[in-house]
């Protein structure tokens, strides 16, 4: 290599210049728009709608369960997470004499490959777009009848893809983040 | 259907077969390996050719037939699958989905619908119908405690109808309304007073007739079965039975499989609950400070081995269930008589060992197997000592449906009405108790009142007129009977358990037998047994007399009364009782108890506290037919194989395991220890069962043939039976009625108890008389009324029966609130009693 090169490399090393460009994207970083969501702590991505996430057990317009216990969703299901167990009722809870006594999916096994809500034929079953699945009590893994007809906080008719405000609730047994629906921005990843 | 069979030629599909002139078209094809789909067509069942599935194509003719009801001719050229035959079956489809509910995710019947597996094979995936559906009703009703019904599924292939007609011959289902309005169902709905059998619902293609304790509960596709026998009666139907978690939840028969194809009785389909039972016993009990308590396996055998020693001898005695299967029996009375050194040995509690004896002779179980179709193949059969509809209800099937095709003739003798009398070509009502009577009465009319050789001795002195009075017969009828038998070139007797009830009817249907043999003809006799396997424990050799194969023991034993009667002697120090509720079954219940208590240790296995168990020292935790393997051998003379479905709940085992356990105390070398290895042991020490086969090649609709010779057993080269002659039971003076005893249609012994659906279909206890003697004592079926004998008195229901014979009282020995034993006495005359309204 040539003298020429080497008082290059010194001049630059005075100068500082390969620090001056590192330091520039960085600076440069920080006075461009973020990209990182601000999760847990203020924000929150809500999924499209074509999401799939944790199962959801739907009622009609009556409030009458959907669900009547036929068990397609966990004959069609490939890992066989689901457990139906039908019953007999017909004080109207359900839009047939045939409700689930039991229905439960186990999440741990669940490819949230939507079979199951491709089986359904009352459209009963669908995966939603909660995906926070995290819990610290393994039994918490099987989610029954009783939590997955409670009405996910996003509802059906809600866009999504886009990123809530949100605030992080944080309580004794389990945490929480709590999306404002009405205060969101679209954002690219 | 004698003489020459006459074939006939014809081709399917271009393939030539030939058939017999008169097989169905369907059957023709079927036999040559095409597949026709079929709706209303079912082989027992008379065909009606209604929901035109079945349409082939006849080469000249126009229009396609159903091939169901149309015979072959020589010379057809028959095809399956052409395009018109495709697009009909497409069609006829259509027109059924028109009107139908098509609720397949609530319908009980998705999964095995035949309507679902038909349309999604041959089926219009569109339909063009766009009228709204008609709907007969919004909700299912329920027709009876275990049927609901749902008629917008249904298909109007008129199954139902007609088996409940045909085969069952309670005959209450019809046809409301026409066309596509027409409704299958109960008379204008009502709820059904029937025989509760569900064979409607097992015939149903699609999912209108529902059973119901069994609804909404699963998919079939969650169940797992297993292969095996009813355990109820000595019919010996097989059946699958269900489960799902660990609760058998159904049992079904399959159509083609076992003598009795798709029909059961409520007992066998609805009764098998029990196995889950919570009740069940779960770990062995042992007797401290008086109460029974819950201990170890090896507490209760340390407990068994102090107190009884080796080679106690006859101071030991043995009662097996006639429930327990064969391989268990036999390791059973191998444990008495080589472990124990005891002769005393028995597998009932209802009968006295030399009856039993007697009665095993007089059938001739010790001559090998005798199916029942070849005894419904006879000119003649006559059923007599059995209430064939209750106690044996698939074994009256069988015959319903067999004589209502063919001309035979079938003589019916029994005290009370039965629904086979509805069938019968003779009906004899006598006096109960009397069978000895009415068949002396029989051989001599045959004979032209002179006895003939065989009869020699016994019928010498005999004068026709006593017998009938005695009988309280007419003469005209025993000379009916007579001349229907003598015009008979074979008969078919098939005896039941009346016979035991009053042993000294035995030595005589033994006579008319050789009597009717003698005069050339072929006589077949079969017995009608009430304990799925009677028959397995006589010829496992759990009796006094005989040992396995019925071959000869070295010293004769006690049979249970006379164990109990040594016991109260203090003769008799311990009893080893498997399975069977002797407090609850043996008559004179206050003596039996009196005795058992008095027994230095009582051991007991059984699957629930029984009243036997109550009394024991030490309960054994047994298990259900539902958690074992082995065989039971039926009437006559089936050796069929039951398979395990369930683990015997909690530490309770197989019976065979605590037999063994029992038996290993001792000698640690008793066994064998796997039921194929003890059934092995058993085909060597008992002939009759050396080239039996268990292997199950039953076929249907080709063939048409339910009858798997195979399993019959052979005859025994060693019998060393006798028949012991009775001297004439007698009745009570007092007592407007005669009290008689058997099997009620819903139940069998104590232990269908057990068995929730079945406690509904009949929880009281009821008393039955006839509807004349119900008139003059001013009652109607319903009432409440006093049954009083001497030594007991209950308040039951009344049920009236329109034919049965005056002055007869019958109540079933199934109730555990009225014990009818309590009625009886031990070495008095048959009870009578009095039977009055009770007013509030
Ligand atoms: S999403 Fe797929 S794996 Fe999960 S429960 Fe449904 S069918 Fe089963
Ligand atoms: S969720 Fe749908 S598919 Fe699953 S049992 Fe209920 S109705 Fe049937
Ligand atoms: S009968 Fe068959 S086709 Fe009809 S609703 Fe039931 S399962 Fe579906
Ligand atoms: S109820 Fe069932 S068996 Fe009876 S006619 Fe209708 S479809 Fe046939
Ligand atoms: S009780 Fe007898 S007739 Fe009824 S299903 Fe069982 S074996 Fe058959
Ligand atoms: S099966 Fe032939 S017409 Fe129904």
């Amino acid at each position: 290599m040539g003298d020429g090169f080497k008082i290059f490399e010194l001049v630059k090393k005075v100068l500082f210049t390969d620090f001056v460009k590192g330091l520039s994207i960085t600076l440069g970083y920080n006075v461009s728009r973020s990209i990182t969501h601000r999760y847990p702590d203020e924000e929150k991505w809500i999924p499209y709608r074509r999401f799939r996430g944790l199962h959801t057990l739907n009622k009609d317009e009556h409030g009458r369960e959907l669900c009547v216990a036929c068990e397609l969703c966990s004959k069609a299901c490939p890992t066989q997470c689901i457990t139906v167990i039908p019953m007999e009722d017909d004080t109207g809870r359900g839009i047939a004499d045939r409700v689930a006594k039991v229905w439960k999916v186990d999440l741990v096994r669940c490819l949230f490959c939507g079979y199951c809500e491709d089986a359904c034929p009352t459209r009963a079953v669908r995966l939603g777009r909660e995906y926070e699945l995290a819990c610290i009590d393994s039994r918490c893994n099987v989610r029954q009848r009783e939590e997955l007809l409670h009405p996910q906080p996003t509802p059906e008719a809600f866009e999504g893809g886009v990123v809530a405000r949100a605030t992080f609730i944080r309580k004794k047994r389990s945490i929480k983040v709590k999306a404002d629906l009405m205060n969101t921005k679209k954002r690219s990843i | 259907m004698h003489g020459v069979i006459i074939m006939a030629t014809v081709k399917i599909n271009g393939k030539e077969i030939t058939v017999q002139d008169n097989t169905l078209i369907l059957d023709a094809a079927r036999d040559a390996g095409f597949e026709i789909p079929t709706f209303c067509y079912q082989a027992d069942l008379m065909g009606i050719g209604s929901c035109r599935m079945c349409l082939v194509e006849i080469e000249g003719q126009k229009k396609l037939q159903p091939s169901c009801i149309t015979p072959v001719l020589h010379g057809m050229s028959i095809n399956t699958e052409t395009p018109t035959v495709i697009s009909a079956r497409a069609s006829m489809l259509e027109f059924l989905l028109a009107n139908h509910a098509l609720d397949c995710p609530v319908c009980d019947k998705g999964g095995e619908c035949e309507l679902q597996d038909m349309v999604y094979k041959y089926g219009p995936h569109k339909g063009r119908h766009a009228e709204k559906k008609f709907k007969f009703q919004e909700k299912d009703y329920a027709l009876s405690p275990v049927i609901i019904k749902n008629s917008n599924r249904c298909v109007q292939c008129q199954k139902c109808v007609r088996v409940c007609a045909e085969v069952v011959g309670a005959n209450v289902l019809g046809a409301l309304g026409r066309g596509d309005h027409q409704e299958e169902t109960s008379f204008f709905r009502h709820f059904l007073d029937c025989d509760q059998d569900g064979n409607c619902i097992e015939v149903c293609p699609v999912g209108c007739f529902m059973r119901l304790p069994y609804r909404y509960r699963t998919r079939p596709w969650d169940l797992k079965g297993a292969d095996t026998v009813c355990p109820y009666c000595g019919t010996g139907c097989r059946m699958v039975i269900e489960h799902r978690d660990g609760v058998l939840i159904r049992s079904k028969a399959q159509l083609g499989v076992g003598l009795n194809s798709e029909t059961l009785c409520a007992r066998g389909r609805f009764g098998c609950d029990f196995a889950s039972s919570t009740e069940r016993l779960k770990t062995p009990l042992i007797r401290r400070g008086g109460s029974l308590e819950p201990a170890s396996w090896e507490e209760a055998l340390g407990y068994i081995k102090e107190h009884i020693p080796v080679n106690i001898g006859n101071k030991m005695g043995g009662i097996a269930s006639p429930r327990l299967t064969n391989e268990e029996l036999y390791l059973f009375q191998k444990l008495l008589r080589d472990i124990f050194g005891s002769p005393n040995l028995d597998s009932t509690a209802r009968w006295e060992p030399e009856a039993t004896e007697g009665f095993i002779k007089a059938t001739g179980m010790d001559e090998g197997g005798v199916s029942v179709f070849d005894c419904m193949e006879s000119d003649s059969v006559l059923v007599i000592g059995s209430h064939l509809s209750d106690e044996n209800p698939v074994t009256d099937y069988i015959v319903r449906r067999i004589k209502n095709t063919r001309r035979m003739s079938l003589i019916i003798a029994s005290p009370r009405e039965m629904k086979l009398d509805s069938s019968a070509t003779i009906k004899l009502r006598h006096s109960p108790g009397r069978e000895a009577a009415v068949l002396d009465a029989i051989a001599l009319a045959v004979n032209a009142g002179k006895p003939s050789p065989a009869e020699g001795a016994a019928l010498k002195d005999a004068k026709i007129e006593d017998l009938i009075a005695s009988a309280g017969v007419t003469k005209g009828a025993v000379e009916q009977i007579a001349q229907r038998l003598l015009a008979a070139n074979s008969i078919a007797i098939i005896a039941g358990m009346e016979f035991l009830r009053h042993p000294e009817g035995i030595p005589e249907l033994g006579l008319l037998k050789e009597a009717l043999k003698s005069s050339g003809k072929k006589v077949l006799v079969m017995p009608a047994l009430d304990r799925a396997n009677q028959r397995g424990a006589w010829e496992m050799g759990v009796h006094p007399a005989f040992g396995p194969g019925y071959g000869p023991v070295k010293d004769k034993g006690l049979g249970c009364a006379g164990m109990l009667e040594a016991a109260n002697r203090g003769d008799l120090d311990m009893m080893y009782i498997a399975g069977a509720d002797v407090a609850a079954m043996h008559p004179d219940e206050e003596f039996t108890r009196k005795a058992l208590l008095k027994l230095k240790l009582l051991v007991v296995q059984d699957i629930f506290l029984s009243e036997t168990a109550k009394l024991a020292h030490v309960v054994l935790p047994g298990s259900s037919f539902a958690e074992k393997e082995g065989t039971f051998t039926n009437q006559e003379g089936r050796a069929q194989i039951i398979r395990k479905l369930l683990p015997p709940p909690g530490k309770a085992k197989r019976d065979l395991d605590v037999i063994r356990a029992v038996g290993e105390v001792y000698d640690p070398s008793f066994g064998p220890k796997m039921p194929v290895l003890v059934l092995d042991e058993i085909r060597n020490a008992a002939g009759m069962y050396a080239h039996v086969s268990l292997a199950f090649n039953n076929k249907r609709n080709t063939e048409n043939k339910l009858d798997n010779r195979h399993a019959l057993v052979q005859g025994s080269a060693t019998s060393a039976l006798s028949v012991t002659r009775f001297s004439a039971a007698t009745t009570e003076p007092e007592g407007r009625f005669h009290l008689t005893t058997g099997n009620h249609l819903f139940h069998s012994g104590r232990f269908s108890r057990r068995s929730g659906t079945l406690l509904g279909l009949l929880s009281a206890a009821v008393v039955e008389i006839s509807e004349k003697d119900a008139a003059s004592l001013n009652l109607k079926s319903g009432d409440k009324v006093k049954v009083k004998g001497r030594h007991y008195e209950a308040i039951l229901s009344l049920k009236t029966k329109k034919g049965s014979k005056e002055g007869v009282a019958f109540i079933a020995e199934n109730y555990d609130d009225v014990p009818v034993n309590r009625f009886f006495k031990k070495g008095e005359p048959a009870p009578r009693v009095d039977i009055t309204k009770v007013t509030y």
